[in-house]
């Protein structure tokens, strides 16, 4: 029964198509996430995979665990840099060598611009330039300073005082001095995951959207229900099928994506936590590389269901594939139309729209916060838990929708 | 077993499309006969649970059909008037998912798929896509997936609208042939479509069975008789207008009309033996269908 409902989904002439363009999708996210660029000793950049290798190598160099001395040999090296004709040179192609030398800290470079920032909300790329040595010890440190000026001050408002604690004391318990690796298959990875899962959800959402309506357009209702099995197993058989189709579209697709970056970028750096990068340092969710790719393809695969099974509801209820396919996409643009408007409610709800299931990686790093029986958790874990429990409520109400139609 | 209808009424917003329907059916082939819009298609949606009635019931050997759920649809095999299917199916994909959602085994489906396909005629098409069939074909085809659960109660929507002479008689012997040991019940506007397969004829009128019973029966309750008469040109008018005309034939010597009266209508009339086409003339007072739509 499952079989020839997955079979309807994917005879639909739009259906190939969509796997079609899924496929190209990938390609170009793949070839995007993959534009890794390395500049040689002359100044030149290279692409393409001994770019990788080259890059790969010089962070290599600067691995291990970031303790004051090490943050101090990336200010000193820096500095040493900074002051090379090179460097100092108004011909870009000068400085281009100088930058050169700096790819292997710079990741670590960037660390020191947001720690040393004049404000948590600051940022300066010469920041990391006018730093001494002294300074190193304070690296760690910095961090939860700036956090609590800028909650006593700017966002003094915006929070409670419990989670003003909450939020100092996730800062606090993040393990210091932790280790620095290379890992750009990760972070490339997590950039490029939002757009490879929505495109995915987009056409999932597609693909099942005709699972109860088409039954009502291809006027093949009434032999359906009543066939002896057309008010129940049949309605189960199509919900599976919807079910099916949602993970195995969506896991092959992760499955390709991330094999695909992690062969060509590697998969060092996973044991590290993600602050140990720009783009997690200033987040309180205290986790490793690894367990962030774990929460950011269990959020896609949640969004995508909880997408799917909506899509699936509004779809026998309407008996229209037509509006049954504007839901998803009206999901993913109504935090753009509700973004807008601020205020603390807003910030609150937007903070636990299901489009936020598919950016986990964006997620992990704002400041959202939940309260929930005088406990304080983080908009991520609520998201995981919500969605997973509406995606399994909405499945009796699919079968109650289907299950009791009428003919009109 | 015996299907039961009382007093069964559907109401759609100010249309009685069916109303107070009662009668009882067992084994054999029914013809439902009425115009467009007599609430035929309304009342076999009733017979096969897509929709509920306004008021009255409807039983399956004393039990209610909507309360039997599954146990009565087991025994239901139908085909709907605008017989929908999907379109990118192979006819014998098609009728392995039907039967997969009638709950038949695969291996029984197999079987039971291809000695239908072999009796209808399609065997050599089974392997194409359902889009791909003529109009006959894909009926033919409609039949087979009402037939595949073997259904005690078969119910069948127009079932040779739009067919040609030649697969409207295939279907007339391929329904007679299927009618053993079970209740056909069979709408048309058609009348030579039942009028020798049908054991009973159900004439419904504006939502109501107006009448009921053999086509034997039918044919001589009726008050007229049919006649015969060649008439100049001129004076048809004159007939058309005063009797119900059955048929009109342009002959040489002038026209041959078949009319319906009770005198005979002019001395050199023949009286001519009336068949039912003639009582659906009396009954609906215009005959449904161009001429040569007939067989
Ligand atoms: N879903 C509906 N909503 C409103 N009115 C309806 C509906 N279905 C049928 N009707 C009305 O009920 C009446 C009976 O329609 P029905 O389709 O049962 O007739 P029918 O005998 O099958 O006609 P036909 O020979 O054209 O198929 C018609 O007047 C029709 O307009
Ligand atoms: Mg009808």
């Amino acid at each position: 029964m499952m079989k020839y409902e997955i079979k309807k989904v994917f005879s639909r002439t739009g259906s190939k198509f969509a796997i079609l363009l899924l496929l190209v999708v990938l390609g170009i996210t793949c070839w995007l996430a993959a534009g890794v660029t390395y500049v040689n000793n002359s100044g030149v950049t290279e692409t393409g995979f001994s770019a990788v290798r080259q890059l790969r190598s010089v962070k290599k160099e600067w691995a291990g665990l970031l303790d004051e001395e090490k943050i101090r040999a990336v200010i000193e090296e820096n500095g040493r840099i900074a002051s090379t004709p090179e460097a100092q040179s108004n011909d870009y192609r000068q400085n281009d060598i100088a930058y050169s030398w700096k790819q292997g800290f710079s990741d670590i470079r960037d660390l020191l611009n947001y720690a040393y920032a004049d404000g948590f909300r600051e940022y300066n790329y010469y920041k990391a330039d006018s730093l001494t040595t002294d300074d190193a010890k304070n690296f760690y440190q910095n961090r939860i300073v700036l956090l609590q000026s800028w909650l006593d001050e700017e966002a003094k408002d915006q929070f409670s005082d419990a989670e003003k604690s909450y939020l100092l004391n996730r800062y606090e318990a993040l393990d210091t001095p932790f280790i620095y690796d290379y890992s750009e298959g990760w972070h490339r990875l997590f950039q490029y995951s939002p757009t490879i899962i929505m495109i995915t959800m987009l056409i999932l959402g597609y693909l099942v959207a005709g699972v109860f309506s088409g039954e009502f357009q291809w006027k093949s209702d009434a032999v359906f229900f009543t066939s002896f099995y057309g008010r129940n197993k049949a309605v189960t058989a199509k919900i599976k099928a919807g079910f099916y189709i949602v993970t195995a579209v969506y896991w092959v697709t992760v499955f390709l994506y991330s094999c695909i970056v992690f062969l060509y970028l590697g998969i060092d750096g996973a044991g590290c936590p993600i602050q140990a990068d720009m783009a997690g340092w200033k987040s309180f969710y205290n986790i490793t590389l690894w367990q962030e790719y774990l929460l950011i393809v269990a959020g896609g695969y949640l969004g995508c269901l909880f997408m799917a099974f909506l899509t699936m509801l509004v779809s026998a209820k309407t008996r229209s594939t037509v509006i049954a396919v504007i839901v998803p996409f009206a999901l993913i643009f109504l935090p753009s139309f509700i973004g807008g408007m601020e205020g603390p409610v807003i910030s609150k709800v937007l903070g636990v729209l299901p489009d936020r299931l598919l950016q986990v990686s964006n997620a992990l790093s704002y400041f959202e916060l939940y309260r929930f029986g005088g406990k304080i958790v983080g908009a991520v874990p609520v998201l995981l838990i919500m969605y997973g429990i509406l995606a399994i409520i909405l499945l009796p109400m699919i079968y109650y929708e289907y299950s009791r139609k009428q003919i009109s | 077993m015996e299907l039961k209808i009382s007093l069964l009424t559907k109401d759609f917003q100010d249309t009685k499309a069916v109303n107070r329907v009662s009668c009882t059916m067992g084994n054999g082939v029914y013809g439902l006969l009425g115009i467009n819009g007599a609430g035929k298609t309304t009342l076999m949606r009733m017979l096969c649970t897509l929709v509920r009635p306004s008021s009255g019931t409807i039983t399956w050997d004393g039990k209610d059909i909507f309360e039997m759920g599954g146990e009565y649809r087991k025994l239901l095999g139908y085909l709907p008037q605008d017989f929908g299917y999907y379109p990118d199916f192979t006819v014998y994909d098609y009728l392995l998912y039907i039967a997969s959602i009638k709950g038949i085994r695969p291996a029984a489906a197999k079987k039971r798929a291809e000695t239908l396909l072999k009796q209808v005629g399609l065997s050599g098409v089974k392997n194409k896509k359902m889009k791909k069939l003529s109009g006959g074909m894909k009926r033919r085809a409609g039949i087979v997936q009402a037939m595949l659960n073997d259904p005690k109660i078969l119910i069948l929507d127009e079932p040779t609208a739009g067919l040609d002479p030649n697969e409207r008689i295939r279907f007339r012997n391929l329904i007679s042939e299927l009618s053993q040991d079970r209740l056909v019940l069979l709408s048309t506007h058609i009348v030579s479509d039942v009028e020798y397969i049908a054991n009973e004829i159900l004439l419904m009128k504006e939502g109501s069975i107006t009448l009921a019973d053999t086509p034997e029966n039918i044919i001589s309750s009726m008050p007229e008789r049919a006649w015969s008469l060649l008439v100049p040109r001129a004076e048809m008018g004159h007939y058309l207008k005063n009797y119900k005309v059955s048929n009109v034939k342009t002959v040489p010597q002038g026209v041959r009309m078949r009319i319906l009266s009770e005198k005979r209508p002019n001395a050199d009339a023949i009286l001519e033996e009336a068949a039912l086409e003639d009582v659906f003339l009396y009954y609906f007072g215009e005959k449904e269908g161009a001429g040569d739509d007939e067989i």
